[in-house]
């Protein structure tokens, strides 16, 4: 188990249609530290597996640079409890 | 166990609302709690039902006194019961629209019925069950006062509760005689709506009417009141109150003599207070003033750190007042601050309030008592509303329109404003201060002839010349 690695649960708002996904999926995804991030439309949530160096700040402001959508924090897992 | 709700809310009135609405546009998963009636005060027992009577108890008055010759005037009939009914079927609608249906059309919004106290920093019971969530808004909002008078516990008394739709504290039948005690903005409106209506109306007020606002708006309306027959005993002690369901007999203290005044009904509007004596705020660090309104910073944040306050429950911090458009203002503010790390501060410079009294009362800004108290170098000039073309045009000459300004900028501090329109009329200066305007501003702006705006510039004028010798429009 690669212990430098957690999910981050994120809230998500602004999402209309799978459009936004993709906006929202890539914007996570351009964060460094960030390997990858699931986006749900229905349930307006992300969840970001990365490094834990990544702030919450910065995936934040990357969401806002997109102009349209906002996230926020919700929790932090160890990826072992995944 | 569930999800912790990402913001659970304490209320359900117009803050509450504007705040989930935020925070669900922002991604948010949001509880509201509701204890009495979803809506809270303004849609239920405030604004709504109270501006619905008063405009039909106007209609009354208009028709009994047309005030043009050549209108005769008639006698309106009042059935209190059916004018109770289609206020409540207002108010009914009203909240359906704006309120539930709103509410229905949020998929992450859940309401829950019942009383809600904290019983850790990140849970509320309801009514036995423990509802968890990571950040918290109490937007619980106020109730009126009782007031301490001796005898007053064991006698039938209404409050401004009287205008609910739908709870058992609300009042079918127009009281033949009534008692007011108070003299803020909410007695004095239900006052004349009374007295307008029928009731024999006597206002019993500590000080004069309309404490902290203009003096000379208290002055004007009193004698509006005495010319309408509504009794006002100012600088007035109660002493006693004794009585049942069939009358009240109210010992005061007037600063000539004492009197034994007796109505059928005794209605107590002596202010109000926040709803916090039992959320459990001060055990989870949560701290309350003197008063008991939750202490927030100007991002409306109380001392722990997930949990805000916005609304009435709030009362005059950072400028705030205790109004339902201030209090939505904040609930979007709070939204914003919790969801996407805003850090937005509440600006409370302009705020835009009237008392809708007949004529009504418009202010914004700061009174010439706030002026000197703040050592701002500023002057005044009272206008007569008599010298509005369309004051005179419609034969409603009432009133003034007392205007603020800075000696230093000549920019415009603070509105005052008794007369017809006034609570429309009271946006132009809103507006204007917002944007800093000086006294030219309005005086330059040309204005609508013949509206009752004109008041506006034409109180500007008044710093410059004698505006008893204009000629039309104001030039
Ligand atoms: C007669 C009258 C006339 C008014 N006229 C005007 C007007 O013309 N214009 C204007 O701007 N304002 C007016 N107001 C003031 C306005 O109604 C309030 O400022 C506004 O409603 C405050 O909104 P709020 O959301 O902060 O609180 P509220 O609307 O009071 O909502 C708070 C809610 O929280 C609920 N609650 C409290 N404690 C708990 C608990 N422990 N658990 C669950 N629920 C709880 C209460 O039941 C209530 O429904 C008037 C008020 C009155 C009484």
């Amino acid at each position: 188990m690669d212990q430098s690695i957690v999910f981050i649960d994120l809230g998500v708002g602004g999402m209309t249609c799978d459009g936004c996904v993709v906006h929202v999926t890539k914007a996570l995804e351009a964060v460094p530290g960030v390997a990858n991030a699931t986006v749900d439309l229905a349930s307006r949530s992300a969840v970001v597996t990365a490094n834990p160096g990544v702030a919450t700040e910065a995936l934040a402001a990357a969401v806002h640079a997109t102009g349209q959508y906002n996230a926020f924090e919700r929790r932090r897992r160890p990826a072992s409890n995944a | 166990m569930p999800d912790a709700f990402d913001l659970l809310i304490l209320g359900s009135g117009s803050t509450a609302f504007a705040a989930a609405i935020g925070a669900s546009e922002l991604g948010a998963r949001v509880a509201m709690v509701e204890r009495r009636t979803l809506g809270g005060t303004c849609v239920n027992r405030g604004c709504l039902p109270s501006k619905n009577l008063i405009e039909a108890a106007r209609l009354v008055r208009d028709a009994a006194h047309p005030r043009y010759d050549g209108l005769v005037p008639a006698q309106l009939v009042v059935d209190f019961p059916a004018l109770i009914g289609q206020k409540d079927q207002v108010v009914r609608d009203y909240r359906a629209k704006k309120y539930n249906a709103v509410a229905d059309g949020m998929s992450d919004l859940q309401i829950l019925d019942g009383s809600a106290a904290f019983d850790s920093p990140t849970s509320v019971s309801l009514d036995g069950r423990t509802i968890a969530a990571d950040r918290f808004l109490v937007a619980t909002g106020s109730r009126p006062i009782v007031p301490k008078i001796p005898g007053l516990d064991s006698v039938p008394y209404l409050t401004s509760d009287l205008l609910d739709a739908d709870e058992a504290g609300r009042l079918t039948d127009l009281p033949e005689s009534l008692i007011v005690l108070g003299g803020g903005y909410i007695a004095v409106e239900l006052a004349q709506m009374f007295s307008r209506l029928g009731s024999r109306v006597t206002i019993v007020a500590r000080s004069g009417l309309l404490r902290g606002y203009e003096p000379e708006l208290g002055a004007t309306l009193s004698e509006v009141f005495a010319a309408e027959g509504i009794e006002v005993l100012a600088n007035t002690r109660t002493d006693g109150v004794s009585g049942n369901s069939q009358g009240v007999a109210v010992t005061v203290e007037t600063p000539t003599a004492g009197r034994i005044l007796r109505a059928q009904r005794l209605l107590a509007a002596t202010g109000r207070r926040p709803n916090t004596d039992d959320l459990g705020l001060d055990q989870i660090g949560v701290e309350l003033d003197a008063d008991g309104y939750v202490v927030v910073d100007a991002e409306l944040r109380t001392k722990v750190a997930h949990v805000w306050a916005a609304g009435d429950v709030i009362g005059g911090q950072h400028g705030s007042q205790m109004a339902t458009p201030v209090g939505a203002r904040q609930g979007r503010i709070v939204a914003e601050n919790a969801f996407k790390g805003a850090r937005r501060r509440v600006d409370h410079e302009v705020i835009p309030r009237a008392i809708f009294t007949d004529p009504p009362i418009g202010v914004v800004g700061l009174t010439e008592a706030e002026v000197k108290a703040k050592h701002f170098p500023a002057v005044s000039a009272t206008t007569p509303l008599k010298y509005v073309p369309r004051a005179g045009a419609i034969h409603r000459p009432e009133g003034f329109v007392k205007m603020i300004a800075s000696t230093i900028d000549e920019r415009i501090l603070g509105v005052h404003m008794i007369g017809e329109s006034a609570a429309e009329v009271i946006h132009e200066a809103a507006m204007a201060m917002h944007f800093k305007a000086t006294i030219d501003d309005f005086i330059d702006l040309i204005h609508v002839y013949p509206t009752m705006s004109e008041a506006l510039k034409i109180g500007a004028q008044a710093f410059r010349k004698d505006v008893t010798k204009l000629s039309c429009c104001a030039e």
